[in-house]
């Protein structure tokens, strides 16, 4: 199968600083792949030009045999991508109804996506539907993660980039969160997880690719990527020599 | 900012009575204005009042639903003046000249936007300062409008005062019922998201180049008929007098004044200010500006919402008293 996304030498500097620096993999359509590395890795940055949020200083970001590199992000969302953010980025005055309501009405075109889910049925989804008259302010953090899901997920993505979704959250809303994903993704959505949390994204996603200073620095099944010296040393550091 | 439009939770009977009973009793008792013979200077007043009400609903699309606060709009309520000054005296019909004026300003609108919406934060509110008072300058010194010494319009049609007042008032219930539309409509939407946060409202699939673009045409076009309107009742217009910078603020704050971003607030503001304002300028003509510049300040901080915002917490108190007495 032709994969769904292929980074090549992708490329993002930040003054002199090389946020990414000439990252290339590929995601097949249908996989549920993570995206790990220490703080500062620059995971967010690479997610971001994905998205569209940021522009790449060089590379290639083939979507769907599309190049979107230094498109924005919207007309990433209308292609089919869609993310959702870190620090959750609420419409604060609208409903949760109306937040997720936005993501319906500009998202990937219906026809397109071959859905005609309501804004109520993406809220029962991640489970915040009895909050859908409420105004988004009054949100707690985890109800805030829950809706950015809600919300990215109405724009009806073929490809969905997760930042961190479980950040935050107590072991029972990640856990309910990360079979979430499972379903989501059994449901034909490609996601590319980003996660700081090791325990979280060895139990869903295959593969895990590895980022460090910018760089990748493993891509593999689970079990390899976590036996990986480099990788050891990137979170743990290297054996002290006496 | 406080909680606004769309914000609320729920909708009450008595909220829901506010919103359509009041505007219509507001409407019957203005149409009733020029038959209860109250005399050619109160009309002129409300006149006022409500090319000011266009304005300031038309201000409130952009700044209000979008967040994007523009100090210019004077640059539109007197491109709205001057093209229907010079239509008029070229032979066209009134209402054909108010058309013209808005054309005219939507298309200076996008000449204005297109580099100004590439900025964020608040470099269009400054942007608008430096356009609005080069427009002024320009128009000081352009011959065929007369320069700084101002244009006169010969109406061919016969001057009736009520004539004038009701054009106004059917352009500002237009204007509300715009407002209104906007507010409920896909593009109201991705306005308040823009507001709210313009890089999730991207990440969710709004241009927001475009949304801005579209709503800052239909403000620009609201204010010119406004100008427009009141030029054709002047009979004369100068530079300083439609493009004064004040008169760009004054659109701006009275929004801010009834509450900005709501639909009635900018209607509110309006009132307040065209009937507060001459009294003040009248007896502190030295002060007026000081005066309603403490205004701004008190509004801004301690009630942003403004009257709407204000009316909204008198509201809640009381269900709150009044829960409060049946459950005792």
């Amino acid at each position: 199968m032709a994969p769904i996304l292929k980074l090549k030498n992708l490329t993002r500097y930040f003054a002199g600083l090389a946020a990414v620096k000439d990252v290339s993999f590929e995601i097949e359509p249908g996989g549920l792949v993570g995206l790990i590395g220490p703080n500062g890795a620059g995971k967010t940055t690479l997610l971001s030009l994905i998205a569209g949020s940021l522009k790449p200083t060089s590379g290639k970001i083939e979507f769907e045999g599309v190049n979107l590199a230094g498109a924005k992000s919207f007309r990433a969302v209308r292609a089919g991508i869609a993310r959702t953010h870190q620090i959750p980025k609420p419409f604060r005055t609208m409903t949760v109804h109306e937040n997720v309501e936005v993501g319906l009405r500009f998202g990937r075109h219906e026809k397109a996506a071959g859905t005609t889910k309501k804004a109520e049925e993406f809220l029962e989804m991640v489970g915040i539907a009895k909050l859908a008259r409420r105004p988004a302010f009054l949100l707690s953090v985890g109800d805030l993660k829950r809706l950015e899901l809600a919300r990215a997920l109405a724009a009806r993505p073929t490809l969905l980039l997760c930042d961190e979704i479980c950040s935050g959250l107590t072991e029972t809303e990640s856990g309910l969160i990360l079979r979430l994903l499972c379903d989501i993704r059994r449901a034909g959505t490609t996601i590319l997880y980003v996660e700081h949390n090791l325990r979280a994204i060895m139990s869903v996603c295959d593969p895990v690719i590895v980022m460090n200073y910018g760089e990748k620095l493993a891509e593999g099944p689970p079990t390899a990527v976590q036996n990986d010296p480099s990788v050891i040393e990137a979170y743990i550091g290297k054996k002290a020599t006496i | 900012m406080g909680v606004k439009e769309g914000g609320n939770v729920g909708g009450s009977s008595v909220s829901r009575f506010v919103s359509v009973v009041v505007p219509l009793l507001l409407l019957a008792g203005l149409a009733a204005v020029p038959f209860v013979g109250t005399g050619p200077n109160v009309i002129r007043l409300l006149f006022m009042t409500l090319t000011l009400v266009t304005a300031s609903v038309g201000w409130n699309l952009i700044g209000g639903f979008a967040g994007q606060i523009s100090f210019g709009f004077a640059v539109f309520y007197g491109l709205g003046a001057y093209t229907t000054a010079l239509s008029i005296n070229g032979g066209i019909p009134p209402f054909s000249a108010f058309l013209l004026g808005a054309i005219v300003a939507a298309v200076a609108s996008l000449l204005i936007g297109l580099p100004t919406f590439r900025l964020k934060g608040p470099y269009f509110a400054i942007a608008t300062i430096g356009v609005s008072e080069a427009v002024r300058v320009v128009m000081m010194n352009v011959p065929f409008t007369g320069g700084a010494s101002g244009y006169r319009i010969i109406d061919k049609a016969r001057f009736v005062q009520s004539h004038h007042y009701y054009t106004a008032l059917v352009l500002a219930v237009l204007a509300v019922v715009i407002s209104i539309l906007v507010r409920r409509s896909k593009l109201g939407l991705a306005l308040i998201a823009i507001r709210e946060d313009q890089d999730a409202a991207s990440d969710l699939g709004v241009n927001p180049f475009v949304a801005k673009l579209i709503v800052h045409a239909l403000a620009a076009a609201l204010a010119a008929a406004a100008g427009g309107v009141y030029a054709r009742y002047s009979l004369f217009i100068d530079p300083d007098g439609v493009f004064a910078f004040r008169n760009g603020i004054a659109i701006l704050l009275m929004p801010i004044i009834g509450g900005i971003g709501t639909i009635w607030g900018p209607v509110i503001g309006a009132f307040v200010y065209g009937i507060i304002h001459e009294e003040v300028v009248a007896n502190f003509p030295q002060a007026h500006l000081l005066i309603f510049g403490s205004l701004l300040i008190l509004i801004i901080l301690f009630e942003p919402g403004g009257v709407v915002g204000l009316f909204q917490k008198f509201m809640r108190t009381v269900r709150a008293r009044s829960s409060v007495g049946s459950h005792s």
